[in-house]
């Protein structure tokens, strides 16, 4: 019972991580640097979808295409306004992680002082009873947020592996010169891996809207988990990082059975670190920096 | 009343400074992007607090708060060796918010998010520095000679070999050094100083919890190293002052407390960002962050 328990809860978090990770990862593996405030984009959609929703009581699925909208010309906003800008003066990849960092710190902060400490709800879907399969209790709302995201997952798979556009994308975070000689846009692609990997991390903000409340902080909390499951898996592949997602909730949540629940983070951590030491580049990642 | 206030700023700014410049060592003179620094401040912070409960005379918590400080910089520096630049960031990073987790769910140490509360002021043979004016002095002192400490390791022959594997550790470690030795070294003795920073907190605000020691609290620190100019110490010093005090005027215009807290950190953030931007070596700063 406990371990069928275990198991979806795992599933669903790592649902949730592999949302925030494979965006994280995209943006990663095409622009070569650590976006953190990936996690602000979280952040800021979930609470738009709240603004839209609760405060101007617009149709829900209305003002969720218009969260995945935003969301998406936010990323493309934060790359082009700060950025492009910093590249342009030949900013190292530590200069835009300290860069992304400063702007998570700046999301969350605003987020605090707009809307306050106190945690929001966005009142959509009433809780439900939840169903039993198998022994373990999973509510209507989690199956939704697992089969959103397992739909999502399988058709950025499919993009980036069949359209002309995911292969420029993978072509650019490949070899970004030899893109560049055969035609493609790297600038473009910069700009395709934002929208795309912003609009993911806008879906992720809307069902952690759902599921659980919204806090200034949340954005802080998914990236570091979306970047464990990133690195886990292999920071420059996304289907590595959408593996070490899933292992990492279910990690987490096996990992509580033995230790008191308040050491979820620190069990992240700890296999973070193991990989840091053993297997830099993920289980699925190949590390060119790393192969100099 | 205005006084007590400036004492109060500056002993504020003098735990910056230490925490700072101790920092500089690490991430300006060996190229080591510690994210992490604050990790170390926390760890000072609850060690000498818990001693200082326990009934150990305060230069015995002091002296401890930087030796525990350094063990775990030392435990550090082992996983992260051959890491650099945005793994390094990472692994720091992550780093902290293992020490925050545990600071927050090891309760029966550190009462978790209760806090430590009643930290006792430091005393010295009988002479305890209850009013904050002789704190500032004991804090000036303790400052000086941290600054003096790692500007003297800085400049000495050590100093150079940090700089020469912060340009080129492969050059550095063909002629013969030990890279990964003086990396530890220096990460160990950066994280001594920011364990110093953090008793002084403890022990100045009497009041300790896992709060005081999050990612946001990073954020100010990176602030000053970066604005002063990586491997400058009196830049580090001059930003130090600079970043406490540029915030304090939000306090006059008559905000409430709860619009100060989000404000400064945006205020941090955007400095950050622009000098980043506009002027990322710093205002005197030697080299650039790689």
């Amino acid at each position: 019972m406990v371990f069928t328990q275990l198991l979806v809860n795992g599933l669903i978090a790592g649902a949730i991580y592999a949302l925030v990770a494979s965006g994280f990862s995209l943006i990663y593996s095409t622009n070569r640097f650590v976006h953190f405030a990936h996690g602000g984009t979280v952040a800021v959609s979930a609470y738009f979808l709240f603004v839209l929703f609760s405060t101007f009581h617009l149709d829900f699925f209305l003002s969720v295409l218009l969260t995945v909208a935003f969301s998406a010309l936010l990323g493309i906003l934060l790359n082009r306004f700060v950025y492009a800008p910093l590249r342009h003066r030949k900013a190292s990849s530590v200069i835009l992680l300290l860069g992304s960092f400063a702007l998570l710190i700046l999301f969350e902060s605003v987020l605090l002082l707009v809307f306050g400490a106190e945690v929001k709800t966005i009142d959509f879907i009433p809780v439900s009873k939840g169903l039993e399969i198998a022994g373990a209790i999973i509510t209507p709302l989690q199956i939704v947020i697992v089969v959103t995201s397992l739909v999502l997952l399988g058709g950025l798979f499919w993009f980036m592996k069949f359209t002309k556009t995911g292969k420029a994308l993978r072509a650019v975070s490949d070899n970004r010169e030899m893109a560049e000689v055969v035609g493609i846009s790297s600038q473009k692609m910069f700009d395709y891996s934002f929208a795309i990997g912003s609009a993911i991390a806008g879906v992720a903000g809307i069902l952690v809207g759902l599921e659980q409340n919204l806090e200034p902080t949340m954005g802080t909390n998914l990236i570091i988990k979306g970047f464990t499951g990133a690195i886990i898996g292999g920071v420059n592949s996304v289907p590595g990082s959408v593996l070490g997602s899933f292992l990492l909730g279910f990690a987490e949540n096996f990992g509580i059975w033995y230790l008191p629940s308040g050491y979820k983070d620190a069990i992240a951590f700890v296999i973070l670190f193991a990989f840091l030491l053993f297997r830099p580049q993920g289980i699925l990642g190949v590390n060119k920096e790393l192969q100099k | 009343m205005i006084e007590a206030y400036l004492i109060h700023l500056l002993i504020l700014i003098c735990i910056y400074v230490i925490l700072a410049v101790s920092l500089q060592l690490a991430m300006g003179f060996t190229g080591l992007l510690n994210l992490g620094h604050v990790a170390f401040f926390a760890v000072g912070a609850y060690t000498s607090a818990l001693l200082a409960m326990a009934g150990f005379p305060y230069w015995v918590c002091l002296v401890a708060a930087g030796l525990v400080g350094c063990l775990f910089g030392l435990v550090l520096s082992i996983p992260t060796n051959k890491l650099s630049g945005d793994y390094l960031a990472l692994a720091t990073m992550g780093f902290s918010f293992v020490v925050y987790a545990v600071a927050l769910n090891w309760t029966d140490v550190t009462r978790g998010p209760l806090g430590i509360p009643g930290i006792p002021r430091p005393e010295f043979f009988g002479f305890v520095l209850s009013d904050n004016f002789s704190f500032l002095v004991f804090s000036l002192i303790v400052t000086a000679v941290s600054v003096a400490v790692i500007w003297r390791l800085a400049s000495s022959p050590f100093g150079r070999v940090l700089g020469a594997i912060r340009d080129n550790e492969l050059a550095a470690r063909v002629l013969g050094k030990n890279a990964f030795k003086m990396k530890s070294v220096s990460l160990g003795v950066s994280a001594f100083f920011a364990g110093i920073a953090g008793s002084l907190y403890a022990h100045y605000i009497t009041f300790i919890d896992p709060s005081s020691f999050t990612l946001l609290a990073v954020i100010p620190i990176i602030a000053i190293v970066i604005i002063g100019g990586l491997a400058s110490i009196p830049g580090t010093i001059a930003a130090a002052v600079v970043l406490v005090l540029l915030p304090e005027p939000l306090r006059f215009i008559g905000f409430e407390s709860s619009v100060v807290g989000p404000m400064r950190q945006i205020l941090y953030a955007l400095i950050l960002l622009l000098i980043l931007l506009y002027k990322p070596k710093g205002f005197l700063g030697k080299v650039k962050l790689e």
